[in-house]
């Protein structure tokens, strides 16, 4: 028999007993035909009826399903017709216009891009409408487009809805497919559109709302306590060509003379298209007299072709007026801590390897990106190389009062001219200090040297620090007291300590400077005080806990995060605004950046591994059938250009309340609410954090029991949710079991205060895999699990985080992004361990920190492919997970740490699902 | 010559009226950075020079008034008192321009505050100090 088969044939390990009896010593797996064992339906059931909690039931599962994706009743966005030819559709839409559009024109010399007027006009009735005059018009049209639909005075009637789906939350279990699955359609139709193209509206990937339809009032909002904001991500990759966007080229940029808003694919045009409508403001604006223009190839061109009516998300080139000084090249600052603890972890070896790997990589295509390299102990270590040297000049600083820049000129390194003289540094840098025994590191005037060297120009100084700076400006005490851990003055522990870090990063804010910190402990590193000058000049904190290279995973890990980070197409000097509809404001913003005024967001460099929320407030009643908010980033590339990324999402507006709820994004609110909580833990105390996120959530189903949820009779009164919210109290409860908020004396206030910093600032995806980790089985996955097709690797469905799933003859992995877990149980078959490892016994494996080994065996190989596809499953992170290797039978330490992710069971002072459902349903019944 | 007490009620009537206007200047730079008239680090860089010398002329008031044996002035002013040294003992008096557009609505309402009550307090002491010189008359 063929090794294939006798893979196939062990489809699932030891299943075939179905409950956690021991196999027998001598276990031969059977091998029956491949074909039956397809149907792994039967397994699965044994599964579900061995839980505790006897609720998950194979039949209820289907139920679930079924009313899964909120249904749209009518004219949903995916039934308009395709986009391709975006210009066709447009003249079909503007016959009257563009009839009179080319009359105009005729005089010109060359109108061939509106050469078909006869044709447009023959395919279209003279009675159909110029789309967005419609308010104008009437609503004729509209109702024409409906087909017969009865259309009230308020345009908003006449949205098509999601529809409200209720849950009893009691009575299935948590659909944990809908975590990836697309939010609530937004019920727009394509025909407000200038071009009617379907990339009109912004993607989720991009900005997703808590609510898809937005309420006309304030006091509609404040009684469904949806909360209502908007989660942003200019960027979902880290290099551009992962992601491209299209570009307008032509530096033509409209924008509204009063509210600024750029012209976007939902701008009204009017008067023959000489002028359009803001669809923010409202106020009538002219069009660039060369919009028509090619002015490169000198031609008329066609309007509705332009990508800024086409789609939702494009970026503008800025002409010189959006310049304030010529772009900046871009820098990076290594500050590298050259302690006797850093040395002896082997941090400053493997970075600056990793830095000489990765030079190539540092976008560079202009040949003007510059480093510098300032080594941190008790003095100031500053390198330099002149151009076209071999080698580097050291020079030290011991004035650390006043710490001054011992040169003025060759300090700055231009990547190409100096190469040579870098690549020799870098490669002598460790042996360079090999021998040093002091253990001081003055981080702050290291600081404040890298921040006189480049403030004229701005950059980014990269922190690479491995013990507590103590010495000079800025220095840190060992203020962790294991005995306020888990009360409530633990919260002291999350505030900075020093006013040095806060007013530091406001002074790099101003000079286009932004520091990213790599920390390293072997014991307490105060992540929360370091934190601080990430979080406000938009930098990143990335932490290592009990890192030692001499562990190659650690070295791996670190080394491919900073080449991650290096290659990243950085922006600089970017500034945010994010802007709204009349009667929409913005209040406030979360994530790492500075607030320069009450809606502007500073980052003196954009990093595309972050995402940002962004809290909108209703001021006055809103009139129109639908609203946009735009996202505006004026930034330059790393390539030395100017450009503004525009993102615009227009949603419709509702005066009811089902509504609101049918479209609420459970994935948007889950991030809203973390990010607050963070802000709350980092202001305030963890205490109140939790209770942000509680109280919220039993609002929302006290609204939904009293407002919207089916009549229920007898005497079991149901907690019920609508479909497209029901995994909002599963998310809820994960967030309170996180490491960032879990109340427990076991976590160190560095673990919290880096989970905090992801919390607030990872990516929408990437934060539902951190709050609620993914869970494989591996040893019974479906065949086409872990191979390839078309769409890449094949990952297996996702199980709930319940233990009671786990066999212990499986082997899982759990996925929280930032790290992998691989269970083995303690029962676990010597094939299973040969297949996937390649050891005769659980003994040979180590539990701890682990490398998956590769060898020549399918499910091996399997395994690794899935592992790989989950380290690169978004294009935007920076982030390579640390894979533990967890064994049913090991450390204990390690185990209970495993099993804190299993969010839906219950854990030392914290309830089961089951349990967190019953006092919900208390307190709502209150 | 003029009574110690009538010279407390002159010296607490100009510290007072000083810090009233320190504090409607501080509501005008507020409701500038709303308008974004000012960015929020020049409106730290500003207010915070002006915090310490207000805590201070303030804790002159409240001692001047005790020394005067002015008893009920001087509860009146106590509880600021005891404010401005919560904060200072917190470090919470000097502005963080990182914060500050979280802490505005805290911050505009202390200032509202403090200024209705160096308004009264004016007055007051206006009246007192007028009472006070008449009777030497």
């Amino acid at each position: 028999m063929s090794q294939e088969d006798a893979f196939y044939g062990k489809g699932s390990y030891g299943a075939s007993s179905g409950n956690s009896n021991i196999p027998p010593q001598g276990f031969q797996p059977v091998y029956p035909v491949a074909g039956q064992l397809d149907n792994t339906a039967p397994y699965v059931g044994a599964v579900a009826e061995g839980t505790a909690e006897g609720i998950v039931s194979n039949g209820e599962y289907a139920v679930g399903a079924m009313g899964a994706a909120p249904t749209n009743i009518i004219g949903s966005v995916d039934q308009q017709p395709p986009v391709s030819h975006t210009s066709h559709k447009s003249r079909r839409q503007y016959p009257a216009e563009v009839f009179e559009l080319t009359n105009t024109l005729a005089a010109s010399p060359a109108p061939p891009s509106l050469s078909e007027p006869s044709y447009v006009m023959a395919r279209t009735p003279s009675s159909s409408p110029y789309p967005h005059d419609r308010a104008e018009v009437g609503t004729k049209s509209l109702s024409a487009q409906f087909g017969g639909m009865s259309l009230g005075a308020d345009g908003a009637a006449a949205m098509p809805t999601n529809e409200l789906v209720s849950v009893d939350l009691y009575n299935q279990t948590p659909e944990i497919s809908d975590l990836t699955s697309p939010p609530p359609p937004i019920n727009l139709p394509l025909s407000y559109s200038a071009t009617g193209a379907a990339t009109s509206n912004c993607p989720p990937k991009y900005v997703r709302s808590t609510i898809n339809c937005v309420p006309t009032t304030n006091s509609l909002l404040k009684k469904s306590k949806i909360p209502f904001a908007l989660v942003i991500r200019p960027y979902t990759s880290l290099v551009e060509e992962d992601d491209p966007v299209p570009v307008v080229t032509d530096t033509i940029i409209s924008r509204c003379r009063r509210c600024r808003m750029y012209i976007n694919p939902f701008s009204i045009f009017i008067d023959n298209g000489h002028r359009y409508r803001c669809n923010s403001c409202g106020i009538v604006n002219e069009v660039p007299q060369s919009y028509d223009w090619d002015s490169f190839r000198n031609v008329q061109r066609d309007r509705w072709q332009r990508p800024e009516l086409n789609y939702a998300v494009v970026d503008f080139i800025a002409p010189q007026e959006y310049m304030v000084r010529a772009p900046q090249p871009l820098v990076y600052v290594f500050l590298i801590d050259i302690s006797f603890v850093s040395i002896s972890s082997g941090m400053v070896g493997t970075a600056s390897r990793a830095i000489l790997e990765s030079l190539d990589r540092i976008p560079n295509k202009e040949g003007r990106a510059k480093v510098a390299f300032i080594g941190v102990d008790s003095a100031l270590h500053f390198f330099s190389v002149s151009p076209g040297a071999e080698e580097a000049t050291q020079l030290v600083v011991s004035d650390l009062e006043e710490p001054f820049l011992p040169r003025n000129q060759d300090l700055l390194l231009n990547l190409r001219e100096c190469r040579q003289g870098i690549e020799n540094l870098l490669e002598r840098f460790q042996s360079m200090f090999a021998t040093t025994r002091d253990s001081s590191n003055a981080l702050g005037p290291g600081l404040k040297a890298a921040h006189r060297l480049i403030e004229n120009i701005g950059g980014k100084i990269c922190c690479l620090i491995s013990s507590l700076p103590n010495v000079g400006v800025g220095k840190l005490e060992l203020r962790e007291d294991p005995k306020l851990l888990g009360t409530n003055r633990e919260s002291s522990l999350l505030h900075p300590n020093d006013s040095f870090y806060k007013s530091f990063a406001v002074e790099c804010s101003t000079s286009q400077v932004s520091v990213d910190m790599f920390l390293f402990s072997s014991q307490y590193q105060d992540v929360a005080t370091l934190s601080c000058l990430p979080r406000y000049t938009s930098g990143k904190t990335q932490f290592y806990h009990r890192w030692n290279a001499s562990r190659s995973e650690d070295a791996l890990k670190f080394a491919s995060e900073l080449t991650n980070y290096l290659s990243m197409e950085i922006e600089l000097e970017a500034v945010m605004r994010v802007r709204g509809s009349n009667g929409l404001r913005m209040s406030s913003f979360y994530g790492n950046f500075f607030n320069r005024s009450s809606d502007l967001c500073a980052f003196p460099s954009f990093p595309r591994d972050q995402s940002y929320v962004v809290e909108v407030v209703i001021e006055d009643t809103i009139t129109k059938p639908f609203v946009s908010f735009q996202t505006a980033m004026l930034h330059t590339t790393c390539n030395g250009e100017r450009r503004i990324r525009v993102l615009t999402i227009s949603l419709p507006t509702t005066n009811s309340m089902t509504d609101l709820y049918a479209s609420a994004d459970q994935v948007a609110i889950a991030q809203y609410l973390t990010v607050r909580a963070s802000e709350k833990a980092l202001s305030s105390t963890l205490n109140e954090a939790r209770d942000s996120i509680i109280s919220k959530l039993v609002e929302i189903l006290e609204v939904y029991k009293k407002n919207l949820a089916g009549q229920n009779t007898g005497a079991a009164i149901p907690l019920q949710i609508s479909t497209n919210l029901r995994l909002l109290p599963l998310l809820c409860l994960a967030l309170t079991k996180h490491t960032g908020f879990r109340r427990s004396s076991h976590i160190s206030s560095d673990l919290r205060s880096i989970a905090l910093c992801y919390l607030s600032t990872l990516p929408t995806p990437l934060l539902m895999r951190y709050i609620y980790p993914t869970l494989y089985s591996l040893h019974d996955m479906p065949i086409e699990a872990g191979t390839v097709t078309e769409q890449g690797v094949v990952l297996p469905s996702a199980l709930n985080l319940t233990s009671a799933l786990l066999q212990s003859f499986g082997l899982y992995l759990v996925d929280t992004h930032i790290h992998q877990f691989l269970y083995i149980g303690k029962d676990a078959v010597p094939q299973l361990l040969i297949d996937a490892f390649g050891v005769n016994s659980l003994a040979d494996l180590k539990a701890g920190r682990f490398t998956m080994p590769v060898i020549d065996n399918p499910l091996n190989v399997r395994i690794n492919a899935i592992l790989g596809k989950l380290r690169s499953l978004d294009k935007g992170s920076t982030i390579m997970p640390s894979l533990y290797l967890v064994r049913g039978d090991g450390d204990p330490q390690l185990r209970s740490w495993f099993f804190s992710h299993f969010v839906e069971d219950r854990s030392e002072n914290s309830p089961s699902y089951l349990q967190f459902l019953q006092t919900l349903k208390e307190k709502v019944r209150d | 010559m003029m009574s110690f007490g009538s010279f407390v009620y002159i010296a607490c009537l100009l510290l007072n009226g000083a810090n009233m206007l320190l504090q409607i200047f501080c509501v005008i730079m507020f409701s500038d950075l709303e308008m974004d008239y000012i960015n929020p680090i020049d409106l730290c860089n500003k207010l915070n020079d002006l915090v310490m010398p207000e805590i201070i002329s303030h804790t002159l008031v409240t001692l001047l008034l005790l020394l005067g044996k002015k008893w009920l002035l001087f509860l009146a002013n106590l509880p600021l008192l005891v404010f401005h040294a919560n904060q200072v003992i917190h470090k919470t008096h000097i502005l963080d321009a990182t914060e500050i557009f979280r802490q505005l609505g805290r911050h505009k309402r202390d200032n509202f505050i403090k200024v209705t009550f160096y308004l009264i307090m004016f007055f007051t002491l206006l009246y007192c100090m007028v009472m006070s010189l008449i009777q030497e008359e």
